[in-house]
């Protein structure tokens, strides 16, 4: 028997939710994707949370937050503690988009699901792989490949075989190749056993490429005429996209209104972005091996990472480009309530928002004439509130000291534990010292940048970092304190080691502590609601670069899997899909529930035998394309280690029918007999060869799974001459076996 | 009347295959038992693999190729470069554009695009009549479009050869290949150093074992003094010279060491304000072209630059300012020049080492290794005299340190690399004979007890091999519904696929392979 094969969906299936499958080969249990979505709503993580543990690793194939939005909260609070496999932009990309969900979420909101040390420590259990490597787990003799996928920088179609046996999963792939990607290379698998595929798209038809055209004129229309537009998009996926061509249009009319690229996290998304080169599509790396231009020196967009920054842009027409794209949160939320209310300015969705967010109400067509909105600020703690919040950090904070020193006292090693007592909210342990510096008023000054760009590359050691506050763990012992001689020697690495940590550590643990004041400052958040009436231009332009219906069908009956595995798309989407594949693609058509376990463990039987010297020496092979087939009969013996091995048969072979292997078109068969000198016509589906000879294909078109694959064809005629010529020409199409 | 089918054609047996598909055969065509001109030739199942496509340094025109003669460009599959110097890729336009070569050729991202601006420049600096020209600028520009990339540990199929790389250290792009044919494992480390250095890692070990390692053996039997102290040596000599008002000349290469030579000088410079005026230069436009390579392809480097990256450029240097030509270069007093070609044969280095080679007070640093044949090697041995381009003789008053930075392994690292990844077959290459020898002895001694066959093979004398793989086939689907007993006869259809066989029944074919059967129906009116 194969090798078994389970899926359990523990989130978005038959609807729109974010990706996140339990896979189960042979007993190894994968969690591919492990997403979240906008709403941050933990009962959506349920069914995951029941199997976080028993998770042997994580694979994650798009740098967004429908992918793996959930992992820094799955790491802490779930028990997750699997290694995870990504690519390396899926690893810095996401890692940004999670930072940049934090900070949106912790200006409007008291958001403690989890940390910015939560991110960090959940992406340090990250092994970063290239595009096509086999990488193998050790001891389960399983292999993992990530594939390109299109879509987002980094993306990946997930390869994984065991015994020879493949497992593809493949979401959000875009076959089309873009600006900065290559389109995905799902096609050239071919007959996998099982394919795990999406049904996102199926029932959405991209209209051909006028697309860019109406994309530039909405543009330019709303900015001559004085208005503003904004682009909600995401963190540091689609946008990259987005850039290029607002780049290339720029510089192509010398526009000069300006461009701003707004995130929490912008100028580091574009820093990483620039060294991702070798990730890119084929145009973007040529242009750069001829000519070193780097596509991502962006010549027309300025990077933002605070508001005021914008608000300060001298006024006139300007485009932004803000995250996120739901407008459930970000900069983006804050600049559509301010816009929305100006027939002038224009509001353009490039993706479909997620459902249930602002973003897709937007997109309801008509469109709503008025939303509510909240609208949320931190501003810091002043008079009676502020006192009361120190009475209440110092009271916390004796008592978290008490239960710490009882902590100590029961351990013997400084490990994490104490720490972790210690700084179950590293605010506590900070808010003297916040409340001592000065008033930071501004809650985003220059050193917020440094803070972002340098949070990105945590020293490995900082499992939670801290302001400065050492514990004195040393031991004592009747002679003083105790040593490590190692200490005292003088290391060899010492010289470039000190010049780094001048320049890289400290540096970080300076700025690492100030980012923490900045959380410490006493703050509060206040929340109004407002009613905001929607008088701006809304448009959607498809640019989310994914295969749109037609061509995941082309895909699927291209890739032909034994076993198909339809997950996250609207119940219609899925439903639609699976009867187009019963009847197109293969026969076995899965569309599992949530917390469903279905076994597609294929029904393919196997065994391994060698084939010995003295049977190859008489096969001869012939050559079909990528092929050579030969028949063998053999009879079985066995080799010295047990094996079964074919050894050439000692009796005559047995007769057996013989076999035309090819792939015989009519289309094809018509050119090449008339070239033989014959007279061909089609008429009524058969070919009429000659005087009286006819060819024609009989039974249903083949089907590629499943069905009878073998073409019937049959030759018609009385017997003369010209039969015995044709017949011998219709042979020669194929190779006999 | 119906007939199905025809009867089964006649079984031939006349084409029996012999032991020679099982016969493995590696040839060096530059590179055996000596430095320069790297191009490894290897043979198994009817694929046919070169590694590396460099020139010899100390020859020029044609007498700078690998023995191309020797092979069949038209018959070779892949072409493997390891990274972009002279030594390892400068050959690639003439083969590539002058050879009846058809196959596909592959580097990694950062070697394609410094292997442009490094032979563009050699072009234009390799002053030999047209007829020497072994191609112009026009050849290696089409020859851009002909090199394909790969990424690190990805894995490329070609023909049923299968073949990756790891980082092999040395410059910025050095990979080693691992090729698989029909599951036997050849890697060719290329110029490789297990030492991580200021900018690049370390090379990597494999994680499997290959059947045959082709390593090179540039340092021998050498052991390389520590990192710290090399660097503190060549501070030292750089220091004591500025100090008494000496002029520090440094011949390097323009690309790969000289960068790390380039980032621990600008680090001196800062921890000591007291030289801040006296000016480094570095003459080399091509290295500033590179940098926007070097800035871009970070994630070939270790963890230490890209930590810096995110705060500054490290390779955006505060104390070192670039040199375009002689007559831009005022000779005043102390400073400190590096400047190529890294052997003195030519060029701005060679013009400067004209100048100050008789005045006891000037220094010049040899950073690294060089190729028997060059004016550099010979100063190593410090003559009393030299000759001068020009032809006059020169007495050789400066002094002359030799402090290797070059990446390539010693025999610490040869040793420790061999014995953890345990190849039951050696062949070294890229090594002068006589250090290849002592290192083949050593070896011999050191492994004595893992049954490994070590060689050295001179250029165009090929290694022999053996081995028998054995086929073996998966047999799937219908006809593998039982398990047969010992003695039972199997039939079915044979399907190759690259190196991988299935067995399966005709009716079977079309779920398994993309190949398809069909049935003639022949009716008779």
């Amino acid at each position: 028997m194969g090798t078994s094969v389970q899926v359990t969906p523990l989130s978005g299936v038959f609807n729109e939710n974010p990706l996140s499958y339990l896979v189960s080969i042979d007993g190894f249990n994968f969690l591919i994707d492990c997403g979240w979505n906008d709403h941050f709503d933990p009962s959506l993580l349920q069914p995951l949370s029941k199997v976080a543990s028993t998770i042997d690793a994580v694979l994650l194939s798009h740098p967004d937050t429908l992918h793996l939005g959930a992992l820094p909260y799955a790491m802490k609070q779930l028990g997750l503690s699997a290694p995870v496999f990504s690519t390396e932009p899926v690893y810095r990309l996401g890692l940004l988009t999670m930072y940049d969900q934090y900070l949106s979420r912790r200006q409007v909101s008291e958001f403690d699901l989890f940390t910015l040390d939560d991110i960090d420590s959940a992406f340090q259990s990250v092994t970063r792989l290239t595009y096509s490597q086999n990488y193998h787990l050790s001891g389960e003799g399983i292999v993992v490949a990530p594939h390109v996928a299109g879509h987002l920088l980094g993306g990946t179609v997930w390869k994984i075989t065991k015994d020879g046996e493949d497992v593809i999963y493949a979401v959000d792939y875009n076959r089309r190749k873009e600006k900065h990607l290559n389109g995905t290379v799902l096609e050239s698998f071919v007959r996998p056993a099982v394919l795990i595929t999406d049904a996102y798209n199926a029932l959405h038809n991209q209209p051909p490429r006028q697309q860019r055209e109406m994309f530039q004129d909405a543009i330019s229309k709303t900015l001559r005429a004085g208005g503003n537009v904004l682009l909600p998009v995401d963190s540091a996926g689609r946008v990259l996209e987005l850039l290029l061509i607002l780049e290339d249009y720029w510089a192509e009319h010398s526009l000069n209104y300006p461009i701003y690229f707004l995130t929490y996290v912008s100028s580091s998304t574009i820093d990483y972005v620039k060294s991702f080169l070798e990730w890119m599509g084929d145009s973007i790396t040529k242009s750069f091996e001829t000519s070193r231009d780097n596509a991502f020196l962006l010549k027309h967009v300025t990077l933002l990472i605070n508001k005021s920054e914008l608000d300060n842009a001298p006024d006139g027409p300007k485009l932004v480009l803000a995250s996120m794209a739901s407008l459930e949160a970000g900069f983006s939320h804050d600049i559509f309530v301010e816009w929305a209310s100006d027939v002038k300015n224009l509001v353009l969705f490039t993706e479909r928002g997620q459902f249930g967010t602002l973003a897709r109400m937007l997109q309801a067509d008509p469109p709503p004439k008025a939303v509510k909105v909240t609208m949320s600020r931190r501003v810091p703690l002043v008079g009676e509130e502020l006192i009361a919040y120190e009475e209440e950090q110092t009271r916390l904070k004796k008592e978290e000291a008490l239960k710490a020193s009882l902590v100590k006292e029961e351990e013997s090693k400084a490990s994490l534990g104490p720490d972790n007592n210690l700084s179950g909210d590293p605010m506590v342990i900070d808010a003297n010292n916040a409340n001592a510096s000065a008033d930071v008023v501004e809650p985003h000054g220059g050193r917020y940048r440094d803070i972002l760009i340098d949070g990105f590359v945590p020293p490995s050691t900082s499992v939670a970092p801290m302001f400065p506050f050492y514990e004195n763990n040393s031991e004592w012992d009747d002679f003083g304190e105790v040593i490590n001689p190692d200490d005292y020697i003088i290391k060899d690495e010492d010289m470039d080691q000190a010049a780094m940590h001048i320049g890289g550590d400290d540096g970080k643990l300076d700025e690492g502590s100030a980012s923490l004041i900045l959380d410490a400052k006493p703050s509060k958040v206040v929340s109004n609601e407002l009613t905001v009436q929607v008088k701006c231009l809304l448009i959607f332009i498809d640019y989310e670069g994914r295969a749109d219906g037609r061509s995941i069908k082309t895909i699927l009956s291209h890739v032909a899997p034994l076993k198909l595995v339809l997950v996250h798309g609207s119940a219609e989407a899925t439903e639609h899909l699976k009867q187009h594949c019963l009847k197109h693609v293969c026969p076995h058509v899965y569309t599992p529930q949530i917390e469903e376990t279905i076994d597609v463990t294929s029904d393919l039987c196997a065994y391994k035998v060698q084939l010995s010297e003295k049977l190859m020496s008489n096969v001869l092979f012939k050559k079909l394309g990528d092929y050579e087939i030969a028949w063998v009969d053999a009879e079985v013996g066995k080799t010295e280690n047990g094996m079964l091995s074919l050894l050439p048969i000692s009796t005559p072979a047995p007769p057996h029918k013989s076999v035309l292997v090819g792939d015989l078109k009519m289309a094809d068969l018509k050119p090449f007999l008339s070239s033989k000198g014959i007279q061909v016509e089609f008429a009524g589906g058969a070919l009429r060869c000659g005087e009286y000879v006819t060819i024609r294909k009989v039974g249903p078109a083949g089907q590629k799974g499943g069905g009878s694959g073998t073409q019937q064809i049959v030759i018609e005629g009385p017997l003369c001459e010209d039969y015995y010529k044709i017949r011998a020409y219709l042979y020669s199409q194929f190779y006999l076996l | 009347m119906a007939s199905v089918g025809q009867p089964p054609s006649l079984k031939r047996r006349d084409a029996p295959v012999s032991r020679e598909g099982d016969q493995l055969i590696i040839t060096p065509l530059g590179a055996g038992n000596e430095v320069g001109r790297s191009c490894v030739y290897m043979s198994y199942k009817g694929k046919t693999i070169l590694f590396d496509c460099g020139i010899h340094p100390a020859y020029s025109g044609m007498a700078a190729l690998p023995y191309f003669d020797e092979i069949d460009p038209s018959a070779i599959d892949v072409l493997l470069i390891t990274h972009f110097h002279l030594d390892h890729a400068a050959s690639l336009p003439y083969f590539l554009e002058k050879t009846t070569f058809k196959g596909r050729v592959f580097m990694t991202h950062a070697t394609k695009a410094i292997y442009k601006l490094l032979l563009t420049d050699y072009v234009k600096v390799s002053k030999v009549s047209v007829e020497d020209m072994l191609f112009d600028e026009q050849d290696i520009n089409r020859s851009m479009d002909k090199i394909e990339v790969l990424d690190f540990h990805q894995t490329v199929e070609v023909n049923g050869i299968k073949f990756w790389c790891y980082t092999a250290g040395h410059v910025l792009g050095a990979a080693m290949f691992m090729v698989d044919i029909a599951g036997v494992r050849v890697l060719y480390t290329g110029d490789y150093s297990r030492e991580e250095d200021r900018h690049l890692r370390a090379a990597e070990l494999p994680q499997f074992s290959p059947d045959i390692c082709i390593i090179e053996s540039t340092y021998g039997v050498q052991l390389h003094q520590p990192r710290n102290i090399r660097e503190k040596r060549f501070t030292d000599v750089i220091h004591s010279t500025i100090s008494q008002g000496g002029r520090v000349l440094i011949p390097a290469f323009a690309l790969g060491r000289a960068q790390e030579l380039l980032l621990i000088l600008d680090e001196y410079w800062s921890n000591h304000p007291e030289f801040h005026n006296i000016p480094i230069y570095y003459a080399s436009p091509l290295a500033k072209k590179c940098m926007a390579v070097y800035q871009t392809y970070i994630l070939s480097m270790n963890e230490r630059i890209r930590n810096q990256f995110a705060n500054s450029n490290p390779f955006k240097f505060k104390h070192i300012s670039p040199l375009n030509s002689i007559d831009d270069f005022s000779d005043v007093g102390p400073s400190v020049v590096m400047a190529s070609p890294g052997g003195l044969q030519s060029g701005l280095s060679r013009q400067l080492f004209d100048i100050w080679c008789s005045d006891k007070k000037n220094a010049c640093v040899i950073p690294g290794y060089v190729v028997e044949g060059t004016l550099a090697k010979t100063i190593i041995s410090e003559p009393k005299e030299v000759t001068l381009m020009n032809g006059l003789t020169a007495p050789l008053n400066m002094q002359v340190h030799y402090i290797s930075f070059s990446a390539h392994a010693d025999y610490a690292q040869t040793s420790t690399f061999l014995k953890e990844l345990m190849p039951p077959n050696i062949i070294l290459v890229h090594g002068e004979s006589h250090e290849m020898g002592r290192l083949k002895t050593k070896l011999m001694t050191e492994l004595a007890d893992c049954n490994t066959k070590i060689i050295t093979p001179k250029n165009c004398q090929s290694v022999e091999m053996y081995f028998n793989s054995e086929k073996m086939a998966k047999t799937i689907g219908r006809l593998a519904e039982k398990t047969p007993e010992v003695g039972e006869t199997v039939s079915g259809i044979l399907v190759k696929k690259g190196f991988t066989y299935q067995i399966m029944a005709p009716d079977d074919l079309h779920i398994f392979s993309q190949l398809s059967t069909a049935n003639i129906t022949q009716r008779i009116t």
